[in-house]
């Protein structure tokens, strides 16, 4: 049972026609080739790093259908940099060592992305709430709030 | 975790439609809402999804409206847009406190108010906070008949309503407050915005002079659903803010009511003592919004 959809990726128009169970993370990864989107829990919506943004919110990409998705557009970790320059979120995280395996990075920068728009100047316990759907095995968090609060700072600045 | 082959997928844009294909479907289609809890029950193949209608793309199930005859709330309104709806400050402020504690920033963003009532699941926070506010629901069947039932009756057991399977949740209604009202909600959880061991919603009317004439005390986290305390609302009325003998007898009065179980992560008796601790934070939030502050 398949079903013809239009999902526009990174600005760029995915026309396919695609199994109707299948995942939005699968024909992210699969349909569009745009790996960066990971799965870490085997779909089961617990480790966010399938989040990307559809309509410009964070949602995890392995939570809907792909045919949900039809018509509506999706950003994803590959569209983040703007005409070679890393989006201010990546510069931190590198700054800062958010990061070490890097597995869990592209769902992070995807929901903070959208959570530094909602709340622009936040408060360390309020970044940590907004990554409750997150989780990162590596770091701590601790350098992951630096980065982002470094992130937040430059960005209100600009 | 995958889903099964799904048939067919239906993304109708009015109530109308959407019924005609439930009834197409004589009841047996998979109804999303916001679909995170019912996604994730696909996918471990509790539930065989032949036919999926997602309601995503009706928009007149949306939104919220707060007037003179009390509040309308679309079913469709999803957690986000109710965290940030200031409309609902004061007397249903239960339900921005509620909807910003549930699971995470990238559930809150797709789950919804009514999918939630639908689903029913036992410690779900939507449950006893639309209990505290007294909701009304209505129900539209195939051909557009509608019923409303009060919330009182809506619960049936855990993962049960009194929703037909043909049947569609079409709004949600608060009364008016008659008196100065507030409300509120609180959980606890082994985990941030995690699902609540307890969780109390609290909406109390006072009079001018602060002291409550009416109030609505519900907890969800027990077995087997979301009930309110008649102990410990007849006790609550007459106590003023300022009075925490009277309120603390309230709550002490609610958890040997509902007389909680104990299960494989708490005692019984540590959901006694979330119902009286939690219990006496709302209660003194939801009349700091009634007065604003003052008695």
């Amino acid at each position: 049972m398949n079903k013809d959809v239009k999902i526009s990726i990174n600005g760029v128009a995915y026309e396919k026609s695609v199994p109707l169970r299948m995942l939005l993370v699968d024909f992210i990864r699969d349909e569009a080739g745009l790996t960066g989107t990971h799965i870490g829990c085997t779909y089961e919506g617990r480790c966010g790093t399938c989040t990307v943004q559809m309509d410009g919110e964070a949602v995890k990409s392995c939570m809907l259908l792909a045919v949900q998705a039809d018509g509506r557009e999706i950003a994803t970790v590959e569209g983040l940099a703007s005409n070679g320059r890393l989006h201010p979120l990546q510069e931190a995280f590198n700054e800062h060592h958010a990061l070490q395996c890097g597995f869990c990075t592209p769902g992070i920068l995807m929901n903070t992305e959208e959570f530094l728009k909602e709340n622009p100047d936040p408060s360390e316990a309020e970044i940590r709430r907004s990554l409750v759907g997150n989780i990162c095995r590596c770091t701590g968090y601790d350098h992951i709030i630096d980065a982002i609060q470094t992130a937040a700072k430059r960005l209100r600045q600009a | 975790m995958y889903p099964a082959i799904i048939e067919e997928y239906l993304a109708p844009a009015t109530v109308a439609d959407a019924l005609a294909a439930i009834a197409k479907h004589d009841g047996e289609a998979t109804v999303f809402a916001g679909g995170m809890s019912v996604m994730q029950a696909i996918k471990a193949r509790l539930i065989e999804a032949r036919c999926v209608i997602d309601l995503g793309n009706i928009a007149e199930l949306r939104g919220v409206s707060v007037g003179p005859d009390g509040a309308a709330i679309g079913p469709m309104t999803r957690y986000a847009d109710l965290v940030r709806d200031k409309k609902l400050h004061g007397a249903y402020q239960a339900l921005n406190d509620a909807a910003s504690t549930v699971g995470d920033r990238q559930v809150r963003n797709r789950g919804t108010i009514g999918g939630s009532l639908c689903w029913n699941y036992i410690a779900a926070c939507m449950p006893p906070t639309v209990l505290a506010l007294d909701a009304r629901i209505e129900l539209t069947a195939p051909g557009g008949g509608k019923r409303t039932v009060p919330i009182g009756e809506f619960f049936l057991g855990a993962l049960e309503t009194v929703r037909r399977d043909e049947e569609l949740m079409t709004k949600i209604t608060l009364p008016a407050a008659k008196g100065k009202a507030g409300s509120s909600y609180k959980k606890w959880s082994t985990q941030v915005d995690g699902l609540p061991i307890i969780g109390v919603a609290v909406y109390i009317e006072t009079d001018g002079s602060g002291v409550c004439t009416v109030a609505r005390f519900a907890v969800g986290g027990i077995l087997p659903i979301v009930k309110r305390s008649a102990a410990a609302e007849g006790q609550l009325v007459g106590t003023k803010a300022s009075d925490a003998d009277g309120i603390a007898r309230a709550t002490a009065a609610a958890a040997e009511e509902l007389d909680p179980q104990g299960d494989r992560w708490v005692q019984a008796a540590y959901r006694k003592l979330l119902i009286q601790s939690l219990g006496g934070e709302v209660v003194a939030k939801a009349f700091e919004r009634a007065t604003g502050g003052a008695a």
